[in-house]
């Protein structure tokens, strides 16, 4: 094989995903009056933060082939000590984000170390200390409030020109018409992505979480350090979690130890993943595919915004069927990825690649 | 002086972030009382603040953006809030509207409002997810001169008009019914609502507060129905089964469960408060003559239309109270009348409460049941 196509075959998924992406946000776009417009793109990145968050954090257990179902639960704990911490003096909200940030990844690796040492399943585990964590949130945030640093929300939430506004930075011409209309939640994943994830995915370590996910067994006798591995993955899906909650905290204002709200997130963290590419039983895939799936997600909501109600499709924006139609769409997105299954004359042929 | 040159200067800057020219930070104002039409939209209390915006020309946009859909008041509300703007009055009036409902998640609410902002929409209505949290969502609203009306599950803010039932006063007429049937002593039986939410803890504190009134020598049992039907008829079978007899009761919902309940334990109707469902009507209007003195109000999924109603009159220019308190709904065993209060041809889940004449909202059950066989289609 050449190496296009080896490179296809190892990223298809990962096109798969941007693919969708494109045709529902494109619809969305195309629809939207606003669409195209720099407030537009503020507003869509500002909601799908979140999620692409959890979703990022999903990943990284997916691949060592376990399953997490406490990042909700974590991004909701955050979020609550968020509301707590991050206010005050300039010192204080850093030391505030850097405690959101610790605590998170620490309860990361809480779950690792009970799985790895514990040997017992993820799921299991996670839905344990994700009750627990849960309880924490709530212990931190008993009825919803407390108080986040209002400027640091302000330019955590808009474009780049307002991080230069709110601290009253001087502001070059040429930045504010360019680069300064580019929303601030994109640069933030930009920068989580190429500070935590590809470093992390190019060192031994995150290898193993594919080799681990791909043939235990074989990751073992190869000589990696497999408890390692596993450890990190679960660690950084903390992380990845907790920046979530520190942005839910940052975007509302406020934090809410909202119990269905984490679960949904855990829900949508998984169908996100299986959308951006990643095999449920691990071994393949990525954490930017799965940045894809959930903005995926998102845009098919966004959808039911602009469909006009009185046109032929506009059945589909009904309220009361909505759900309905996210599900089906959503069912649609995730078999188009084992499609493949349909078109291989060996089942075994699925391993090849 | 310090803080109020930090918004300002943040305030510049957002205008000229996003190009906003003309008015530096638009929005309501505060002013001075009364508003229009007091009968139907009055103030929450003697402290309410009243807001105005500036009077903009119609046809206007309006959307509906709900939380989670998934019980009957839910659905019922959008049905009603669709039926309400199909009325040739209000249809004149609104060139647009949308519902959208984005489940439980904060964060797709508060982009669906945005959404809806930068769609170039004049008024949002909204069950806030949570009563925090929407301080971005309204700046933003004010800097676009749109509407922004939460109701039914409010915030804890005085920055945006918002429309509500006084669940308290719900409290305090259940226990005036009950002790104008019973007089100053008996056995109560008390079935609450949902645990840790607002609207039980306040219709509880309003009962109570009657109740336990310097004068009265109430045994009050209680017991929590989570305003189901289900729930509500096991909890009160249980009660029936330990404590034996009651005098009243006041069940905050699941109201034809509590009733049932009391009927198969062969117990004799007493004077009973509860929610506006058309099953428990239907009960009170077959059996009163044997003792179900009944009376019944109720949340009504109508709050909907009457918010579109305020924000439509917020947009004419009008002059709004900051939190309106909608007239509670009621009606008891005097007043029901088959086809007008109540319908003994639906269902038992339909919420029945849906006229409210000083607001010039009526909405019948005809309208809102021609809603839904649309739906299905």
């Amino acid at each position: 094989m050449s190496n296009f196509k080896i490179w296809m075959a190892s990223n298809w998924r990962l096109f798969l995903a941007i693919g969708i992406f494109c045709l529902i946000y494109g619809t969305y776009s195309f629809l939207h009056p606003a669409g195209g417009s720099s407030r537009l793109f503020v507003q869509n990145s500002n909601e799908s933060f979140v999620l692409i968050s959890v979703a990022m954090a999903q990943t990284l257990p997916v691949l060592t082939g376990g399953l997490d179902l406490s990042v909700g639960s974590v991004m909701t704990m955050i979020n609550a000590l968020a509301s707590n911490v991050v206010n005050g003096s300039p010192t204080e909200v850093f030391l505030g984000i850097i405690l959101c940030l610790c605590s998170a990844a620490l309860a990361g690796f809480i779950n690792g170390c009970i799985i790895v040492y514990g040997r017992l399943q993820p799921i299991i585990v996670t839905l344990a200390t994700g009750a627990v964590f849960m309880g924490i949130a709530l212990f931190l945030r008993p009825t919803p409030g407390g108080e986040v640093d209002g400027d640091l929300s302000f330019a955590a939430t808009f474009d780049l020109n307002e991080i230069f506004f709110t601290y009253g930075w001087p502001l070059p011409e040429w930045f504010e018409n360019s680069l300064g209309l580019i929303p601030t939640p994109v640069v933030l994943i930009v920068i989580v992505v190429l500070v935590i994830w590809v470093p992390f995915k190019n060192s031994v370590t995150g290898r193993g979480c594919y080799a681990v996910g791909s043939a235990e067994g074989a990751a073992y006798m190869s000589g990696l350090n497999v408890d390692r591995s596993r450890l990190a993955a679960y660690t950084l899906a903390g992380l990845f979690a907790g920046i979530g909650g520190l942005y839910l905290a940052l975007q509302t204002g406020s934090g809410n130890a909202d119990i269905p709200q984490a679960g949904a997130y855990t829900l949508n963290s998984i169908a996100a993943v299986v959308i951006g590419g990643t095999s449920l039983y691990g071994g393949i895939g990525g954490v930017v595919g799965s940045i894809f799936g959930a903005m995926s997600l998102r845009a098919i909501s966004f959808n039911f915004r602009v469909f006009d109600a009185d046109g032929p499709l506009g059945f589909i924006s009904d309220p009361l069927l909505q759900p309905l139609f996210e599900g089906s769409i959503l069912l649609i997105a995730v078999s188009a990825g084992a499609a493949r299954v349909f078109s291989i004359k060996n089942r075994l042929n699925l391993f090849g690649s | 002086m310090k803080n109020l040159l930090k918004s300002s200067v943040v305030g510049l800057a957002l205008c000229a972030s996003l190009g906003v020219t003309g008015v530096a930070f638009a929005g309501p104002t505060y002013v001075d009382g009364p508003g229009a039409l007091p009968a139907c939209f009055t103030p929450w209390a003697e402290d309410t603040k009243f807001m105005q915006w500036e009077k903009k020309e119609g046809p206007f946009k309006v959307a509906v953006v709900n939380g989670f859909v998934g019980n009957s008041w839910r659905i019922q509300m959008v049905q009603t809030a669709k039926a309400y703007v199909e009325q040739p009055e209000i249809a004149s009036q609104i060139s647009e509207f949308k519902i959208v409902s984005t489940g439980t998640d904060a964060a797709a609410q508060l982009g669906a409002i945005e959404d809806f902002i930068n769609q170039g929409y004049d008024a949002i209505i909204t069950i806030a997810v949570s009563p925090t949290g929407f301080d971005r969502a309204i700046r933003i609203a004010d800097r676009n001169d749109v509407v922004l009306v939460p109701f039914d599950n409010i915030l804890d803010t005085e920055a945006v008009m918002m429309v509500n039932e006084d669940q308290l006063l719900m409290g305090e007429m259940a226990a005036n019914h009950l002790i104008k049937h019973i007089g100053n002593s008996g056995k109560i039986l008390e079935v609450r609502g949902l645990a840790g939410n607002s609207v039980d803890r306040d219709r509880h504190l309003g009962f109570r507060k009657i109740m336990e009134a310097a004068g009265n020598e109430f045994e009050i049992i209680e017991v929590v129905g989570n305003w189901d039907d289900g729930q509500a008829q096991k909890v009160t079978s249980d009660a029936l089964a330990v404590h034996g007899s009651f005098d009243a009761v006041f069940t905050q919902g699941g109201s034809t469960g509590t009733v049932r309940a009391f009927m198969e334990a062969g117990h004799k109707f007493v004077p009973t408060a509860g929610e506006a469902e058309n099953g428990f009507r239907k009960l009170i209007a077959l059996h009163s003559d044997e003792g179900l003195k009944g009376l019944s109000m109720g949340q009504t999924p109508g709050l909907g239309a009457i918010s579109i109603k305020a924000a439509l009159s917020a947009l004419n220019g009008e002059v709004m109270p900051q939190l309106i308190s909608v007239p509670i709904p009621f009606a008891d065993y005097n007043t029901l009348v088959d086809g007008e209060n109540f319908w003994s041809d639906l269902s038992d889940n339909f919420f029945t409460a849906n006229e409210f004449p000083p607001c010039d909202v009526n909405i019948s059950a005809i309208e809102i049941m021609a809603q839904s066989k649309d739906d299905s289609q």
